[in-house]
């Protein structure tokens, strides 16, 4: 089944319970198919899913918890239609389920955003949060920093590894010259790349308790908005493919390698 | 690409969320480790023993009984869907998982005492205990009440004579509920893998459920305490009810056999060029897709509605023949379809097509053939019951 984690050590158990916080992200389906129509992406008949980092953040933050004790609290931001996302980490035990929403909001930009979810992190009493490194939709990479600078705390970004202290993480990070092993004190905002753990599946147990669950909505004071989206384009078409034939072709297809592709 | 079922009428949007919930888990996880693997189980006639554990662990197993008892108590549509997907990956994992739950576990929750309850559902849920169900006879199939095998009371003890064949998972089972006479009449009894006089050799040389255990059950002067008969049911109404939840369940695991097939022959027809063109092109395959997807789609509706009236409880089981009889019959169909648009690439294992057809052959005629369940309607429709000369 592989459902146990790799890569990540857990040491002893500490006395303090300690508030853990996991933000997650509805976003298309990676392999979902993007339609612009008009000016505006148009997003009614797209799969939605739980952002993939964000799936290493849960899982990190679920071994903290068993390494160390605590709660777990996921956190979105969005409308209704995202509490799917936090039922998906309900199933995979955690403990409270909390949707960041105010109906006045419509789309926020990321200092709105950073904003929501750092004074309801501080309400909370949370002492550490997991984020993915980026989400899948926009790939800005800037929540977990975003948030860490709000709340005046540590922030390590990028993590591929990760030891659960008494007052800290150690967490590895990517670094000019290799990997950086480096300690983190609490209270911080922890962003996490793909790979160091393998994130744990629902049980038929786990969808159940996420059925009865319930989504508590907070809501926040947030900055007004300095920026706006003007319009949404499609990428722009791939050139289509080249054909070669024979042998005789055969020095064509290095030069366009070497020179086009830059690949040899 | 995700692997995304063929869903023509949004059968998903009359899915609660946690139905779609556990539907997705088991995808994936089908996805994940049994297709990458199913092949090489298939050659080497082994059911992996890390499936059943993984059963377990997903809660799949018995899923549809009390949580009480360590199970999920989620609702029969869920259960169908979690069929479904496993039928996807193979006929004889889905078996395993209707075996466990619907034979071997559904008996325990449904005419076993709260001890028996308490003692054995727990740890069948989990998947540490393994099931099987001992009903068919070598001369006793399509005809149970004629079985041979007997108990007999013997001080604090039954003893047990007779055979059984074709039991799935009973060489690997750590219980068998098994079916027979007592002074004549057909009563439940728990067999445990380590009772005195029992045994369960495996029956070898299958060319379909080849990643699945079948074995026979032998007892001879099997002694087991009084304690292990299931005491509230009496006459074939017991393996029947059992049978009931088992062809459910078969109804929606045909779907997902179905799909694979349909799924791996319009991707072969797309690609596939002759004479110039995709072979999806000509009017005749774009004829034989059509057609599965019609079928398909029949398929999911109708097992569909009949997971809410098993919800609501109000169905009857000739609404289940129904449902066995023409989602294995399409499947099979489909199957064979299939195979013919592959051309001789349908019978490589590189695609998954002849071992489903395979499969699909055995599930045509376990739990009530194809021609019984046609009897069962008939008897509906008539009054009049064509089992037997008598009328």
């Amino acid at each position: 089944m592989g459902f146990q984690s790799k890569g990540c050590t857990l040491r002893g158990t500490g006395d303090k319970m300690t508030e853990i916080a996991v933000l997650v992200k509805r976003v298309p389906d990676t392999n979902a198919q993007i339609l612009v129509s008009g000016d505006r992406v148009d997003l009614s008949a797209v799969k939605w899913v739980m952002s993939p980092y964000d799936e290493f953040a849960l899982e990190a933050a679920m071994l903290h918890k068993e390494a160390k004790g605590g709660n777990v609290t996921a956190i979105t931001l969005g409308n209704a239609d995202c509490d799917k996302v936090l039922k998906d980490a309900k199933a995979v035990g955690v403990d409270r389920i909390i949707r960041v929403w105010d109906d006045s909001w419509s789309e926020l930009d990321s200092n709105q955003a950073q904003s929501a979810l750092a004074n309801v992190i501080r309400d909370l009493g949370i002492n550490i949060v997991y984020c993915g490194k980026s989400a899948a939709d926009t790939g800005a990479g800037s929540t977990g920093p975003g948030v860490a600078e709000r709340l005046g705390w540590a922030s390590a970004s990028n993590i591929i590894g990760l030891e659960f202290e008494d007052t800290g993480v150690e967490a590895m990070v990517p670094a000019a010259t290799g990997n950086a092993r480096t300690g983190v004190s609490l209270p911080a905002v922890i962003s996490c790349d793909k790979g160091f753990c393998k994130p744990r599946k629902p049980n038929v147990k786990g969808i159940m308790m996420a059925k009865r669950a319930q989504v508590e909505v907070m809501s926040s004071d947030i900055p007004s908005s300095s920026v706006n989206i003007i319009s949404h384009s499609p990428p722009p078409k791939k050139a289509p493919g080249q054909t070669f034939e024979g042998a005789s072709e055969v020095p064509r297809v290095v030069a366009a390698l070497r020179n086009d592709a830059n690949v040899i | 690409m995700a692997y995304e079922g063929l869903d023509f009428y949004d059968i998903e949007s009359q899915l609660s969320e946690e139905e779609v919930m556990v539907r997705d888990m088991v995808r994936d996880w089908v996805d994940e480790e049994v297709i990458p693997n199913i092949e090489e189980a298939c050659r080497d006639g082994r059911f992996p023993e890390e499936w059943g554990k993984a059963l377990g662990e997903m809660g799949v197993l018995g899923m549809t009984i009390d949580e009480k008892y360590g199970c999920a108590g989620m609702s029969y549509v869920a259960y169908g869907l979690v069929c479904q997907e496993l039928e996807r990956g193979d006929s004889g994992l889905r078996s395993f998982a209707s075996v466990q739950g619907s034979l071997a576990m559904f008996p325990i929750s449904a005419f076993g005492s709260e001890e028996q309850k308490m003692h054995y559902l727990p740890q069948m849920a989990s998947g540490e205990w393994i099931g099987c169900f001992g009903l068919t006879e070598p001369d006793y199939g399509s005809n149970p009440g004629d079985m041979i095998t007997r108990a007999v009371e013997d001080g604090d003890e039954y003893v047990l004579n007779g055979a059984k064949m074709w039991i799935t998972n009973g060489t690997v089972a750590d219980v068998a509920i098994v079916w027979a006479k007592l002074d004549g009449v057909i009563r439940g009894f728990i067999v445990e893998k380590d009772d005195v006089g029992f045994s369960a050799p495996e029956m070898t040389g299958k060319h379909s459920l080849k990643a699945s255990v079948t074995s026979e059950l032998v007892f001879q002067d099997c002694r087991i305490p009084k304690d292990r008969i299931l005491p509230n049911v009496k006459g074939l109404k017991g393996p029947f009810s059992c049978l009931n939840n088992a062809r459910y369940g078969i109804s929606w695991g045909a779907i997902g056999s179905a799909q694979a097939c349909f799924h791996s022959a319009k991707e072969y027809a797309l690609s596939r060029i002759q004479f110039e063109h995709p072979i999806a092109s000509y009017q005749l395959v774009q004829n034989k897709l059509a057609w599965m997807l019609r079928e398909i789609t029949k398929g999911q509706l109708l097992a569909l509605h009949l997971g809410r009236k098993k919800d609501d409880g109000s169905w009857f089981p000739e609404q289940i023949s129904l449902a066995k009889m023409n989602n294995v019959d399409m499947a099979l169909e489909i199957a064979r379809m299939a195979r013919d648009i592959h051309g001789a690439n349908g019978i490589l294992d590189e695609y998954p097509i002849m071992r489903h057809m395979a499969n699909l052959e055995s599930v045509k005629t376990y739990e009530g053939t194809h021609d019984i369940h046609n009897l069962i309607i008939g008897r509906w429709i008539t009054g009049i019951q064509a089992f037997t000369r008598t009328v």
